[in-house]
């Protein structure tokens, strides 16, 4: 059992803790904001002078992109057990505080939050990575197979769940489909939760499935929970964490324009100056508070010299030894080629992409029986989007589904062509 | 009654040079307008929404501010712009116009009224004297609208005075459609009602933001169903209602609850 009791918003695995959803906002730079920004960097700027030596030695612009190796050092993937963790301890403080009574808690996310993958590791006690919370053992509720029901095979679905000792969904969106006979499943949960059928629970829901189901029964209120948004300071503080290796490496990360910090995140007690980009908070309004859309685009935009790979393996065998020079370098992101929507005047590509935001990835069966898009037509479409890097296909069970990188494009262009958006 | 007006004096300083600059403004503000009236609605069909409608409605608007301006300009390259210049040469104008082309000058000036009293937009679904259609283009004397069926109307602005003038989305991207299911009697109206809710929620094309109603009405023949809804985009109508109406009858008579066999206008 992974046990922690510290303050949950201070987790860099869940950097501002949970939070209710009404409170979640934007990360944005307000005009005040930006100008008291501006004045304060200049000023920064003015007193401080950059060395010859901390200035980018060569053009960083040319350099390759990372390589796997390392992409697994620098920006990493999270781990979704801490994360699950750092879930687990949130709900219980919330409970304890008295800002969360409810048996059944939903936790609402934008997609690529990694709370899918965090709740699925609530798994059964023994497993590697599994949560308990308070002593408890949660089971996790798996979708069926065929998601075709009537409100009665419905019933008799739940009934046969045992929903009685705590439990877990980790995505709603994989409980239904846009169709009218793929309702009835969330229709008849969401009842039972209503009426308080069900013992302890906590349901994971994407945003974009959240929002629809919010409008489908606009009288349901659940008062959902979210991971904070993550704004410039956190997301520092998550990517020094993810790149840190549990805090055996501190690693610097420096601008290829003009040499600027991005990482390690300035300390009130630093006694050395140092001129500090506004990169992450630039990132954390493109992402809109997204991490796993904050953790590709920064992906992307890292740079490092084919020999640092040498570089970095050393590094790792001299923990909390910190060299002057950066480990590696930060395209700006006025710099950065992100993907880019294909030109149609049709809207069957926007059906494509709602139609898997919405159900969190979908096969080529389901996405025709939601959009009433051919197959035929729809592997012309999907094939289109994948060569711009707005779509993927996992290959072990052929779902598609929107790419990180790509998210922005598609939230976009969707809101752009009026289709019904997500609250994020 | 020209020397009264004080129209030989205006124009007695006319010469050659002025009358060709004037040309070269009037020439290059035409080409202004031109451009600006083929390249936006290009522009505009490839986005969607909100910025498509702002592009369109910008047209009819540039138009103006382009003629006023040429106006301003090549006035006073002919003629001097002094108090009693201005007031011949206009009154002259207003004479001409009052009596050789009357309907026009209304068609004008309701033209000018509709720009800022916007009772359409191009981009608009509007209906004006039982022909309904897209505003395509705001010329100067009429509007052009486009009928479903590929038809161009033209409709002289001057309807504004005497006639209904219908929008559907009035510059906005909400239109409501309408889906109309004529069944038999004695069956569940509840669950039919329910039925039909979840037939506009599962449509791809539903705006689900936006109130969804199924209102129904008891006719001596049946019942009578109307499904309401809006799509993401009005362009999409015929395709929403269409697909409303398809999906509708399947699952009702997958329901068992049969369709009026009578023409409606029989009873």
């Amino acid at each position: 059992m992974k046990d922690k009791t510290s303050e949950n918003m201070d987790d860099p695995c869940l950097p501002g803790g949970l939070v209710p959803l009404e409170q979640w906002v934007l990360p944005q730079t307000s005009v005040r904001r930006s100008l008291k920004d501006a004045i304060r960097h200049a000023l920064e700027q003015l007193r401080v002078g950059v060395s010859q030596a901390e200035e980018p030695f060569e053009s960083m612009d040319e350099l390759p992109e990372l390589s796997a190796a390392q992409k697994r050092r620098l920006a990493p993937e999270p781990d979704y057990a801490d994360q699950a963790a750092a879930i687990a301890c949130g709900l219980e403080d919330a409970r304890k505080d008295g800002s969360l009574t409810r048996e059944v808690v939903c936790l609402v996310a934008p997609p690529f939050s990694g709370i899918q993958q965090a709740l699925a590791c609530f798994s059964e006690p023994g497993q590697s990575g599994s949560v308990e919370s308070g002593g408890e053992e949660w089971r996790i509720v798996l979708p069926p197979d065929a998601l075709s029901f009537d409100d009665q095979e419905a019933c008799e679905w739940w009934d046969r769940q045992d929903l009685s000792r705590p439990w877990v969904i980790p995505e709603l969106a994989d409980f239904w489909l846009r169709c009218l006979s793929g309702l009835a499943l969330v229709k008849e949960l969401f009842r039972r939760i209503a009426n308080g059928d069900t013992g302890r629970g906590i349901v994971g829901c994407s945003s974009w499935c959240w929002r629809y189901w919010g409008q489908y029964l606009e009288n349901a209120q659940m008062s959902p929970w979210t991971p904070a948004p993550m704004d410039a300071e956190r997301l520092g503080v998550w990517f020094a964490r993810l790149a840190s290796d549990n805090g055996k490496r501190v690693v610097t990360a420096r601008m290829t324009s003009d040499g600027e910090y991005v990482l390690p995140l300035a300390k009130p007690d630093d006694t050395e100056k140092r001129k500090y980009s506004t990169f992450l908070r630039d990132l954390a309004a493109m992402a809109r508070g997204n991490p796993g859309v904050a953790l590709a685009i920064w992906q992307r935009s890292l740079r490092a010299r084919p020999d640092d790979d040498a570089k970095l393996e050393e590094a790792d065998e001299k923990p909390k030894k910190q060299s002057g020079a950066a480990d590696c370098w930060v395209v700006p992101l006025a710099r950065l080629s992100l993907p880019a929507m294909p030109q149609s005047k049709e809207s069957v590509t926007g059906f494509v992409l709602h139609g898997l935001l919405l159900h969190n990835g979908l096969d080529m069966d389901s996405l025709e029986t939601v959009t009433g898009v051919s197959v035929y037509e729809l592997s012309l479409v999907l094939s289109r989007l994948k060569r711009a890097d707005l779509v993927a296909c996992d290959q072990s069970n052929k779902r598609w589904s929107v790419t990180p990188i790509g998210y922005p494009t598609v939230r976009r262009h969707l809101q752009s062509w009026g289709f019904p958006l997500d609250q994020f | 009654m020209i020397d009264d007006l004080g129209i030989k004096d205006a124009f007695a300083s006319i010469t050659g040079q002025a009358l060709l600059q004037a040309l070269l403004v009037v020439l290059i503000a035409s080409l202004i307008i031109m451009v600006i009236q083929k390249v936006f609605p290009r522009v505009a069909e490839k986005l969607g929404g909100k910025p498509r409608l702002y592009l369109l409605a910008s047209v009819p608007l540039l138009r103006l501010l382009i003629i006023l301006s040429t106006i301003v300009i090549v006035v006073p390259i002919l003629v001097e712009p002094s108090f009693e210049n201005m007031v011949a040469i206009f009154g002259a104008l207003a004479l001409a116009l009052g009596f050789a082309f009357k309907d026009y000058a209304n068609s004008l000036i309701a033209g000018i009224v509709t720009l800022y009293e916007m009772p359409y937009r191009p981009g608009d679904w509007i209906e004006v004297d039982g022909q309904y259609g897209q505003v395509r283009a705001i010329g100067t004397r009429a509007a052009e609208i486009v009928t479903p069926d590929d038809t161009v109307v033209v409709i002289p602005h001057n309807k504004l005075w005497n006639s209904l003038i219908a929008n559907g989305n009035n510059g906005t991207d909400n239109l409501m459609c309408v889906a109309d299911f004529h069944l038999e009697a004695n069956h569940d109206v509840g669950r039919v009602r329910e039925l039909l809710r979840d037939v506009a929620f599962t449509s791809p094309r539903t705006k689900t933001w936006l109130p969804v109603l199924v209102i129904v009405f008891n006719k001596p023949w049946g019942m009578h169903y109307r499904l309401k809804a809006y799509p993401f985009d009005p362009k999409e109508q015929f395709q929403f209602i269409s697909e409303l109406t398809a999906r509708g009858s399947a699952e009702l008579a997958r329901q068992g609850v049969k369709f009026v066999s009578v023409p409606v206008a029989a009873n």
